[in-house]
Parts: C-alpha cells; structure tokens; sequence
C-alpha cells in the first residue's frame, strides 16, 4: 500500500474562542488535485494555510510522506520547500521583475547558480505563457499575468504539493480564464494541488476530489461528479444551488 | 539695493579668505557625512528592532529613541563633551551627539517605511520557504529602503545644518570659520561672510538632495498593487 502524499488527521484551529476548524480529516495521494469547497467563512483557508505552516494548528496531525510536520521540531523552511503557495492577492515581490519573482526562491533559499536559476525561471514563465514579460515588474501586470506568475514562482521551488488560495477570486471575470487554463495544464502534469476555489469550470474538469467544508467541518467528500451531481448532505446541496444561482446571474 | 550691496560691501575680504571658509566647509561635509552614517548604522537596526523585535527590546529602543528626540541637540552636545567628557576629541563628540539624535530620527523614518510595506510580501517570502530573516533581509527591506529617501533626504539636510551647533564646543567647522573671520577684528564685512555661509550651506543640501534624488530614480520600481 503506497503512503498518501498528504494526511490531516483530526486538525483543530482556533482563533480566540472561535473554533475554526473542529476536527478536520483528509488524505491526498501524489498527483490528486483536491478542490475544497464551502461558504466564506467556513475554513478553507485557514485549512490550507496549516498544511505549509503559515497558519499554526491547536492540535490534531498533518503528515507529509507519512512524516508529521506539525512539531515544534519540524523545520518549517524544509517543509515550506516542498510545499509551494498560489495567494489570492498575488503577493508578488513589486521590487522585482517576474523573472526575479521566479528566481529568488531558488538562488536563495535552493542555492542554485543564478545563470541555472534563471534558465529553469525563463522555463517556468514560458509554462505559465508569461516568458515575453519577463522583465516586467509587477505592477506593470494584469491580475491574470501576476497570478500566472505566481504559480511560475510557487513551481520554481519543485515542490511535491501546491496550495491555491482562491487564486483567482481577486480577478476581472474577463481575466479568469488564464488562469484556470493554467492551473488545468498542471492538474494535467501530474502536479499534486490542493485548491480552494469556487471556479467550477476547473472544480469539474481538473479536479479529482471536491471537498465541501462547512462550519469547520468536512461534510462531504467525494469526485466531483458524484459530489456535484448526487450530493449526500442537505448542507451541500444547499450551497451547491445557492453556487449555480450565482453563477447564473453573473 | 543688489548693487549697492555689491558696490559698498567688503567682498574682497570674503575672496580672500574663500580658502578658509572651504576649508570649514570641508570640515561640515566631513561631520555630516560621519554622523549620517553613524546615524543610519545605529537608526536603522533601531527601527527594525521597533517593527520585528521583541517586546522588551522594542520597549527599550523607544524610551532610548524618545528620550534623544525629546533632548535639544545643544544639550546633547554639552552634556557629552563638558558633562560626560565622552572623548577629548571635540569632533568625534559632534559625531557621537549628531550621530545619536539622527539614529533616533532615521529609526523612524524606517520603522514607517518597514511598515509600509505590506504583510502579504513578507508572508509570500516565507511560503518559499525563506527564513524571517531572509524575508525581511530580501524582500521587505529592498521596498522599504525605497520608501525611505524622502524622509531621509530631510534628515540629510536638517543634520547637515546642525553641524553649525558644533561650533560652541569649537570645531572649525563652517559657521565657526566664518565666526572667527568676522570676530578677529579683521574686517566688518558679517553680512558678506554670512551671507556665503549660507550660500555654501545651500549648495551642499541641494547638491546632496539632488544625488538622492537621482538613486531614487534609478532604483526606482514601477508602483501598483502586485
């Protein structure tokens, strides 16, 4: 039986006396893109936010290649080397090009020659199209443009998982479709992602497991045809249909 | 009244000790330059400390940088050469006393620009798995020192003019040249020596305003939301 890539066992966080996540479970095998689902306010993030360790957990397991990486001993910086992050709001370096965005994770924290680190940055920025920008500075990007290389930047480290963080709830509607098209390319790949989005075009075609996540609980899983189709739990379908109607109207 | 000024006034006297005026001049670059720098070496681990350090250690760098600033820099000045006798060399006091109240005013013009620059970027540092230090050290930092040059273009100037205070604890800096030229009983002509004090204070501020202003744009990125 080959290890999950990622294991969350009984995962608790809270904020004060708000219990944001109230026992949470999940497994992910290498190659899986999960898509978790769930009203604003229900925990996604901070659930994703634990797994690289941005977020600190009050109790419960995270597990990567069967290791716990949520002791006081685990290096953070060695777990955070396999485990990249896509943020909502781009957090792009702005006093650097898209290139060096790329690179300063590799020639820094990898090591790695800064002639060798800019050959593979000008190869990630061509997987996410953007290899004509690379000179560009940030603020001289579309939202769509920034996002891609935000993922540019998040593959430049090799890691064996990639979180999304509503990648693409701060963009134009127009400007969505690149990057969902993108993030499909890597499902596509092979590439390990766990992604909170509400994109469904992506959730449907990409997605190997939606999770649905509510009041800090899980309460469905499954592969998005069953999970959209024949949803188990009232709660899900309510939002599901809440979801469809929003989706209609805009 | 410009050229009456010129006609009557002792200029001559001025062209012929222009030497020793630059000479003080010399000495006032000289001044400024160290305690500028004495001031961003202490001032700016300060201000980071009051953004990233510790409580206690942040607490301690605000009731120091406080205390500085809440002082008059002839004060400061008294105290550490007549009080306190800190050295015997009147110029290395200046640098102590300017270098000291300038610490406490750039520790602030950097804890603002370090603050300025937002969490997202720090945080993104580290999802690449850079250490704190790393991420501040190559990320925050670039963008706040950006941030900084207006603020650190006044202090420049208002340190450069403060030099002039030097002159009660003696060093032929400037002011002090011009001082004696006129108090030697040699000539009458204050206005004219003062008059190119100040004119030579003026083109060092602009002069050093100016240079700033050009490594600003040239290290200048462009600005938006990224």
């Amino acid at each position: 039986m080959t290890q999950p890539l990622l294991s969350i066992d009984d995962l608790h966080k809270s904020y004060g006396s708000e219990e944001v996540l109230e026992g949470v479970g999940l497994e992910m095998d290498k190659g899986d893109v999960t898509v978790l689902i769930g009203p604003s306010g229900s925990g996604k993030s901070t659930l994703l936010r634990c797994v690289n360790r941005l977020t600190e957990i009050n109790s419960g397991r995270i597990a990567l290649d069967g290791q716990d990486v949520t002791g006081a001993d685990t290096d953070v910086n060695e777990l955070r080397k396999q485990v990249g992050m896509v943020f909502q709001d781009f957090n792009l370096f702005a006093h650097l090009t898209a290139l060096e965005n790329v690179t300063l994770g590799p020639k820094k924290v990898l090591g790695m020659d800064g002639a060798d680190a800019e050959e593979a940055g000008r190869t990630h920025l061509e997987q996410v199209g953007l290899l004509e920008q690379a000179d560009s500075y940030p603020a001289e990007l579309s939202g769509g443009q920034k996002q891609r290389v935000g993922i540019a930047r998040a593959l430049a480290m090799d890691p064996e998982l990639l979180l999304f963080d509503e990648p693409t709830s701060a963009l134009d509607p127009e400007l969505v479709g690149e990057v969902v098209e993108v993030m499909r390319d890597l499902a596509a790949e092979g590439i390990t992602m766990l992604v909170v989005s509400h994109e469904m075009d992506f959730a449907r075609s990409a997605a190997s497991d939606i999770v649905f996540l509510d009041d800090g609980e899980i309460v469905e899983h499954g592969p998005p045809e069953q999970l959209f189709q024949n949803p188990t739990a009232d709660r899900t379908e309510q939002f599901l249909s809440r979801l469809h109607a929003h989706e209609e109207t805009a | 009244m410009a050229a009456i000024l010129l006609q009557t006034a002792d200029w001559l006297f001025v062209v012929d000790n222009l030497g020793l005026l630059l000479g003080g001049a010399a000495v006032t670059i000289a001044l400024t330059a160290a305690s500028i720098l004495l001031g961003f070496a202490v001032g700016f681990p300060a201000g980071a400390v009051e953004v990233y350090g510790s409580d206690r250690a942040r607490r301690l760098v605000e009731q120091v940088g406080v205390a500085l600033r809440g002082t008059p820099l002839l004060v400061i000045i008294m105290i550490l050469y007549f009080g306190l006798s800190i050295s015997s060399s009147a110029f290395v006091t200046a640098v102590i006393a300017l270098g000291l109240r300038s610490a406490a005013y750039q520790s602030q013009i950097f804890r603002g620009a370090l603050q300025s620059v937002d969490d997202g970027q720090l945080e993104a540092a580290r999802a690449v798995a850079m250490s704190r230090f790393e991420a501040i050290r190559h990320v925050v930092v670039p963008q706040a020192l950006r941030r900084s040059v207006p603020g650190f273009q006044n202090e420049f100037t208002i340190v450069l003019k403060d030099t002039s205070i030097a002159i009660v604890i003696g060093i032929g800096e400037l002011l002090t040249t011009g001082q004696n030229l006129y108090e030697g009983g040699q000539s009458t002509a204050a206005l004219e020596i003062f008059l190119v004090v100040s004119l030579v204070y003026f083109v060092l501020t602009f002069a050093t305003n100016r240079s700033l202003d050009r490594l600003s744009n040239y290290y200048a990125v462009p600005e938006g939301t990224t």
